[in-house]
């Protein structure tokens, strides 16, 4: 189960695949359609091989050095996605929950609906005047209290810490409350 | 925990991304510095200048054109067709039979064999899950992991719903399935979010 929870917290890079292989179908079938053509001796649809080598190895030729170069950067950019969602670990916004039976992953999105539950509950103001951001090792709470109303940021991080102790989450985030300088009425 | 082949993913992915960017850093190296277009043209010239020479002598007699044509042209088909096998690859792994045991007459005093639809467990699981009210989706499917059944369960709580809560009944739910069925499926829970959470009231009450 191990694995498991490794492919669930790790992207498959399924997406990007799909659309490298797409990609790459449409231009082999192109160069099948261009060659077959070649092979019985017929005119060519675009540019037959042969003039397109010789185009190639002629290059820069009469092409425009700078159309040629922005070309050139585009290509390598695009390769730099593509190297970096090869080599790059891919994580998910997704935390692990310890259970002996069962294998458990959590979205972040879930976690934060819950901590900002109870820091809502611990700091008496609506669902608007709280922001919770969740990243792999931090959850910052941002709290916009009602104007004229004290609350106490130290109540708050110790609720939203009582409740991710309960989670026992992997990694285990740390904590960091933000009180906003204004205040709002009326929410 | 299906079986996309995530390594080949990466393999694949990293070696389009290598050529790609060495081809485009030769492409602005030929556009921005002489020498190097200098060099390529020479080097590459040659290199066109040798395929000519090799078309003229290697021409078929049955179609009078060249025999490396038709080569390319069973590569690019080759290309083709790994593709497709490369695309049709992402996401496959859906397992159909939990359990599928043949009993004989040495054993347990009858022959005959028990089979198990991986449907049992699923709906078992979702039709415990769908009565309450603290989540608006429920689905369960079945993956063949190493070769190994595995159950995905995957849970969409409304907002505000304590996951640790959730998780604790849920494992209990999988342990009154483990006694049903009389063995232990490996079970994956997956708690997320979809677009309907956040246009859904929050839960208030339980």
């Amino acid at each position: 189960m191990r694995h498991a929870v490794r492919r669930e917290t790790h992207s498959a890079r399924s997406g990007l695949s799909a659309f490298a292989a797409i990609a790459i179908t449409v231009l082999a079938l192109y160069g099948l359609l261009e060659m077959a053509l070649a092979a019985v001796g017929e005119p060519a649809w675009l540019i037959d091989p042969m003039s397109a080598a010789e185009w190639i190895a002629g290059l820069p030729g009469g092409s425009s050095p700078i159309l040629l170069g922005a070309a050139g950067v585009f290509a390598a950019l695009v390769g730099l996605v593509f190297l970096g969602h090869g080599l790059l670990p891919g994580r998910r916004a997704r935390h692990v929950l310890a259970d002996p039976r069962v294998a458990i992953v959590v979205d972040d999105e879930v976690i934060a609906a819950a901590l900002a539950k109870s820091a809502r509950m611990a700091a008496g103001v609506t669902r608007e005047q709280v922001v919770v951001v969740i990243s792999a090792r931090v959850v910052q709470v941002n709290i916009r209290p009602t104007s004229g109303i004290r609350i106490s940021e130290g109540d708050i991080k110790a609720a939203v810490e009582g409740q991710l102790e309960a989670m026992a989450l992997d990694p285990q985030p740390s904590v960091m409350v933000n009180l906003s300088d204004s205040g709002v009425i009326g929410v | 925990m299906n079986g996309t082949p995530r390594g080949l993913n990466r393999f694949l992915l990293s070696l389009i991304g290598l050529l790609l960017l060495l081809a485009g850093t030769g492409m602005v190296l030929v556009a921005a510095v002489p020498a190097a277009a200098h060099w390529w043209q020479d080097y590459a010239s040659a290199q066109v200048a040798w395929l000519q020479g090799y078309e003229e002598r290697s021409r078929l007699l049955l179609t009078s054109q060249s025999w490396i044509w038709l080569a390319a042209a069973v590569f690019f088909l080759v290309v083709v067709i790994l593709m497709i096998s490369w695309i049709a690859n992402q996401g496959k792994g859906r397992a159909s039979t939990l359990l599928d045991y043949q009993g004989n007459v040495d054993h347990d005093g009858a022959a005959g064999g028990v089979k198990l639809s991986c449907a049992v467990a699923e709906n078992a699981i979702k039709s415990a899950l769908l009565e309450r009210t603290d989540l608006y989706g429920v689905s369960a499917t079945s993956y063949d992991f190493r070769n190994e059944v595995g159950l995905k369960v995957r849970v969409f709580p409304r907002q505000g719903v304590a996951p640790n809560e959730l998780a604790v009944d849920v494992v209990e739910l999988v342990g009154a399935l483990d006694e049903l069925l009389g063995m232990e499926v490996p079970v994956l829970l997956s708690i997320g979010t979809g677009a309907r959470s956040r246009f859904t009231k929050a839960e208030r009450v339980r």
